[in-house]
């Protein structure tokens, strides 16, 4: 029966060529606007590390004396201090943990040859690989030992490799960063979420860095952030060192709690340790407090998803409902005329319920028509939408589930605008219009 | 001479046809007026005067890795570099560009740290006393730095004394056309407004604190330093050009990065709210698309069913011009119920936004020119088809019953 009401509605859109382009042009921009928008939103809060995005936490703490606010929906600042970092760090307990700053150098092989690059680095522990399912193809993470003594080592990923040294296997080679000489121990594959989610502070849409040298380094080196500094405070700060010592918030740190329990025994570990820091003068405040969000929360805490972004969702999906509402008209008008032929049907014996489904194959016939050159109108713009700004190239396309999205959503909105024109239809007498024939 | 009545009468009769074009009108109207108002309040924004000559003004990034080059020395010798070649008109080593979203913000305020008292929040750019001229700002009042104020910091431990602020931050610590030659506090370091710039963007122009902006002339001696460098708009790309050979040639062992004009930084900076406009402007235009051919479609239809009613009018002598003003009058009748409709929709969505979104208040401004264009368009939309029903032969009313 399916097919056979198929073949009828491909029919009856054949005969009425104009309508039915209208109708299919209505859908197809409505779709077309609507999966512009949707899919960069989609892309935007797509979770970037699934099989993990509720064990791995955000932590914050609340340094801040009382009264001083934030631009946080909670006062609380994005990042910790570094001092705060370290005595985390170095907190008891069998979970996997990793303080970090984004920082910068310059690349290369100090040979004559090769020409320097500027290139972001990772400065952070080795459980980072771990944690944020970074698979190493050549070596290994830097051992304890090694990060302990601050040793110049530094980890690449395969796309560096290949732009350093034409290879990627390297390991126990030497990459000069900046003047230092730093040895190659491991290699990982290419890694490139499309949410900098582990560090959100310049831009969440960022490219996540190439180059891992171990958090030690800071102090070691006088390894300074390229990212955010920010303070709360008043307080004399002539150099590196004061600004290590300082109430200045500059550096992430994410832990990996397998369990609630874990999550609450870290909670209130976080606790006593604000307590104890109190003790040396620190956290002047009546209520402590302190942040540990999962990379869902900590994207929503962000507003990783921009305003605009949102605002043109809801405007495309009112724009949707007025191609619903153009399309309703449309088919009303093209099934009334065909209410004849219905008279007919129903006269020679169909069902009132066969004539209302078989209009309703016809709508949504239309609607994956729709849908299908909707995906096309989408694809124009989503390429726009790059063209005109490149930070979003790698948001502005469409994965499986938006090419499935669109023309279910086609198809669900011509059914919409279908239902009241094919049930008027199915409702024609047959008597009045037997007569008229 | 409407003959409002019975054309309400007539439209009652098929009210689902009306329904649906008032509710179209008006989610049109509710969408266009409110995406009108945002592409209007960033066109105003990227409208705005910077102070600067974007377009005669280029920046560069230089990243030494030379552990005993004297780095101070180094960065007098660019600049003097910087300043021989053809075409230059000024350059200076700065601490962060303007325009770009990216440097140090911090505040003013009227006694020393830690003591409370108004204060003011700035984007601040730090170099010596050509700071002003690469930027190719225009002091209002006062004097630009010269070379004794600057000093250098982590140095002979001099601080600096004097400041160069834009208007906006007199304005809102001393009040209109005050504030020079008063005292500011850095922290606990005083400074002596030397200048004031009427307008001058800081980093972060779109930020609330915008147009709060301070040189103070300090320099750093880092391993990493921009440079700003001002040339005629003519010959920028080709001074351009040369920057990173003539950087090399002096000192080898660093990275030259970013040679990009202000303006370029600029549109950058810009890219998203200039994507949002484009997105707009593509969605108002398909949206008036898809309502004009609503419009047509519909009227067509209803012509179409009504052949032999308007053959039978024109039979009983109604002119042509009456079956024409019949249309033009139903749709202008639909067309008002469905503006008024959508001017409270546009209403409430731009409460909505205003709510949730950073999004200025609707004017009603707004609402009222994009209902008068609605309503040409509407009837534009509708004179084609009620031309053709004006020309249906009267006979038509009789050859069928």
């Amino acid at each position: 029966m399916f097919t056979h009401y198929i073949d009828l509605a491909w029919r009856s859109l054949r005969q009425t060529p104009l309508v039915t382009f209208l109708m299919i042009l209505a859908i197809a921009i409505g779709i077309g606007v609507t999966m512009t928008t949707l899919s960069v939103y989609h892309m935007m809060s797509t979770d970037p590390i699934p099989d993990k995005s509720d064990r791995l936490f955000a932590v914050q703490l609340q340094p801040m004396d009382d009264g001083e606010t934030w631009a946080t929906g909670d006062d609380v600042p994005y990042q910790l201090t570094y001092q705060d970092a370290i005595n985390l760090q170095a907190l008891p307990g069998d979970f996997l943990r990793a303080p970090m700053i984004r920082a910068g150098f310059s690349v290369h092989l100090n040979t004559p040859q090769s020409k320097p690059v500027i290139e972001d680095a990772r400065v952070t522990d080795s459980d980072f690989f771990s944690m944020f399912n970074l698979t190493f193809i050549h070596g290994s993470a830097w051992t304890a030992a090694q990060a302990q003594s601050a040793a110049p080592v530094v980890v690449l990923d395969e796309e560096m490799a290949q732009q350093m040294f034409g290879k990627t296997d390297v390991v126990g080679e030497s990459l000069f960063l900046g003047e230092r000489r730093h040895e190659i121990v491991g290699v990982t594959q290419k890694w490139r979420p499309n949410i900098k989610f582990y560090d959100l502070n310049n831009g969440a849409f960022g490219k996540a860095e190439r180059l891992f040298v171990p958090f030690s380094h800071v102090k070691a080196y006088d390894v300074d952030t390229w990212g955010n500094t920010n303070a709360w405070k008043f307080e004399e700060t002539r150099d590196f060192n004061d600004k290590m010592n300082s109430e200045m918030v500059w550096i992430q740190f994410w832990v990996q709690l397998d369990t609630p329990a874990q999550r609450q025994a870290y909670g209130d570990m976080l606790m006593a340790y604000m307590q104890q820091q109190q003790k040396l003068g620190r956290f002047n405040r009546e209520e402590l407090a302190y942040g540990l969000q999962d990379v869902n929360a900590w994207m929503n805490y962000n507003k990783v998803i921009s305003e605009d972004n949102k605002i043109l969702v809801g405007l495309s999906f009112m724009f949707l409902a007025v191609c619903v509402a153009n399309i309703l008209g449309l088919l009303l008008a093209k099934f009334m005329r065909r209410a004849a032929d219905v008279g007919v049907r129903r006269a020679l014996g169909a069902s009132k319920r066969q004539v209302f489904y078989q209009h309703l194959v016809e709508v949504g016939m239309l609607g994956l028509l729709g849908g299908a050159v909707g995906i096309v109108f989408a694809q124009f713009g989503l390429l726009g939408v790059r063209q005109s700004y490149d930070y979003y190239n790698n948001l502005a396309s469409m994965d499986w589930m938006m090419l499935l999205s669109a023309p279910v959503i086609a198809i669900s909105a011509c059914i919409l605008a279908g239902l009241y024109p094919a049930w008027l239809v199915c409702r024609t007498t047959p008597a009045t219009h037997l007569k008229v024939q | 001479m409407f003959e409002i009545k019975p054309t309400l009468n007539a439209l009652m009769r098929s009210k689902l046809g009306a329904v649906l074009l008032i509710l179209q009108l008006a989610i049109t109207l509710a969408i266009v007026s409110n995406a009108v108002s945002i592409i209007q309040d960033r066109l105003t924004y990227l409208n705005q005067d910077t102070g600067y000559p974007e377009t005669a003004i280029f920046k560069f990034n230089s990243l030494n890795f030379d552990k005993q080059l004297d780095r101070l020395q180094q960065v007098e010798l660019d600049e003097q570099q910087l300043r021989n070649v053809d075409g230059v008109i000024a350059a200076a080593a700065v601490s962060s560009v303007p325009l770009t979203g990216s440097g140090s913000s911090d505040g003013v305020q009227l006694k020393p740290m830690p003591q409370e008292s108004k204060r003011v929040n700035m984007g601040y750019v730090t170099g010596d006393e050509h700071m002003l001229r690469a930027l190719g700002a225009t002091l209002a009042e006062g004097r630009d730095f010269t070379e004794d104020d600057v000093v250098v910091s982590d140095g002979d431990g001099r601080l600096p004394s004097v400041i160069i602020v834009s208007r906006a931050v007199t304005d809102a610590l001393f009040g209109p056309s005050k504030g020079l030659g008063e005292t500011v506090y850095w922290g606990t370091n005083p400074l002596t407004i030397v200048g004031i710039v009427d307008t001058m963007a800081n980093q972060w122009p779109k930020s609330s604190f915008g147009e709060n902006t301070a040189l103070i002339p300090v320099i750093r001696a880092g391993n990493f330093q921009k440079f700003i460098v001002r040339t005629a708009p003519e010959e920028r790309a080709q001074v351009m050009r040369q920057i990173e050979e003539l950087m090399l040639a002096s000192h080898r062992e660093r990275v030259i990065s970013d040679i990009t004009g202000l303006d370029q930084k600029k549109a950058r900076y810009d890219a998203r709210d200039v994507l949002m406009m484009r997105m707009l402007m593509t969605l108002i235009v398909v949206l008036v698309i898809v309502t004009a051919l609503g419009i047509f479609g519909l009227s067509t239809f209803n012509i179409s069913k009504r052949t032999k009613q308007i053959g039978t009018r024109r039979a009983l002598g109604a002119r042509k011009s009456a079956i024409v003003r019949y249309f033009v009058v139903e749709n202008a009748l639909i067309c008002t119920m469905g503006l008024m409709l959508g001017a409270a929709a546009a209403v409430l969505l731009g409460q909505q936004l205003m709510q949730w979104y950073s999004v200025p208040a609707l004017g009603y401004s707004f609402i009222a020119v994009t209902a008068g264009l609605l309503l040409l368009m509407s009837l534009l939309s509708v004179l084609m088809p009620a031309l053709r029903a004006a020309n249906i032969s009267p006979s038509i009313a009789t050859r069928s019953v």
